[in-house]
């Protein structure tokens, strides 16, 4: 209490010198933690590969019959050309329906393609001819009829 | 490549499946028009309800995904069945759908629910005077 009253601004200092020293001590406490990580992770690796070293041993073994081995081409075919061939074949069947389908309808690209209508006799005619032509219609005209009010004849009108 | 192919004949069937389930709840018949509309959306709307065989009982719904425009209108007939609020609600169905990607859903979606709220039960001697 005493203390608190009597040096209000020192005890700002010393707390501002706390954190200060936090700070300080903080670093060297991750590093330290980050180094010791690193120590067990690596020396834990080489245990492992220390205690399964007989299997890098490269000694032969009684009876085994190792074949000749590959040439640099037959390896480059079978490690390097197969996989690579397997990938493109594997993309081309994954794109290929999408390919065969053509252009879709994707909401930030607009609409492509001729208009369609659903629900109208076959022989409806179209307002003023919707060819497409209209995007520059819709230039030439602009929207001056927003104000129209939605409640006429009913109806509603949105964005998106 | 295919042009005419934007949205798929399943996407397509969907929209068709949609407008027959609306016209036989709702008994009015609804127009669908997907592309871009001719000057303002609202009076192309209007122009093409004003073209349909009978449109005092048609509901026409306008997408303009260049535009990012819907609108529904209708015929007299069909506006006292189908209330601004059912058309308000039907286009924020559509529109959340369409924000989202999904064109023939919410158009679907949309019509079904426009099919919903325009039925009303058989009044003698009024529907059929």
């Amino acid at each position: 209490m005493f203390g608190n009253r009597a040096g209000k601004p020192a005890s700002n200092g010393i707390v501002a010198g706390q954190t200060a020293g936090d700070t300080l001590r903080y670093r060297p406490a991750v590093t330290i933690r980050t180094v010791l990580r690193a120590a067990a992770v690596t020396g834990a690796t080489f245990g492992v590969v220390l205690l399964g070293s007989p299997a890098f041993a490269a000694h032969r073994d009684d009876g085994d019959d190792p074949g000749k081995g590959l040439s640099g081409l037959e390896t480059l075919l079978i490690f390097g050309v197969i996989p690579v061939a397997l990938f493109l074949l594997i993309a081309l069947l994954v794109s290929a329906p999408s390919i065969a389908r053509g252009p879709r309808y994707r909401a930030d690209r607009g609409w492509r393609g001729p208009p369609l209508v659903f629900g109208a006799p076959r022989d409806l005619q179209l307002p003023s001819g919707s060819t497409p032509s209209g995007a520059q219609a819709i230039e030439a005209a602009p929207g001056g009829s927003t104000s129209e009010p939605a409640s006429e004849g009913g109806g509603a009108s949105a964005r998106w | 490549m295919l042009d005419g192919e934007v949205l798929t004949p399943r996407q397509q069937d969907e929209i068709n499946r949609a407008i027959d389930i609306a016209q036989r709840e709702g008994g009015l018949s609804f127009t669908v028009y997907v592309g871009p509309a001719i000057d303002d959306p609202r009076a192309f709307a209007r122009k093409l309800l004003a073209a349909l065989p009978d449109p005092e009982q048609s509901v026409v719904v306008v997408v303009d995904p260049t535009q990012r425009r819907l609108e529904i209108v209708m015929g007299s007939v069909a506006a006292r069945n189908l209330d601004d609020r059912a058309c308000a609600l039907a286009a924020a169905t559509m529109t959340s759908a369409f924000a989202a990607g999904d064109l023939s859903g919410g158009i679907a979606s949309g019509i079904v629910l426009l099919g919903e709220q325009a039925r009303h039960p058989r009044s003698l001697h009024l529907d059929n005077p």
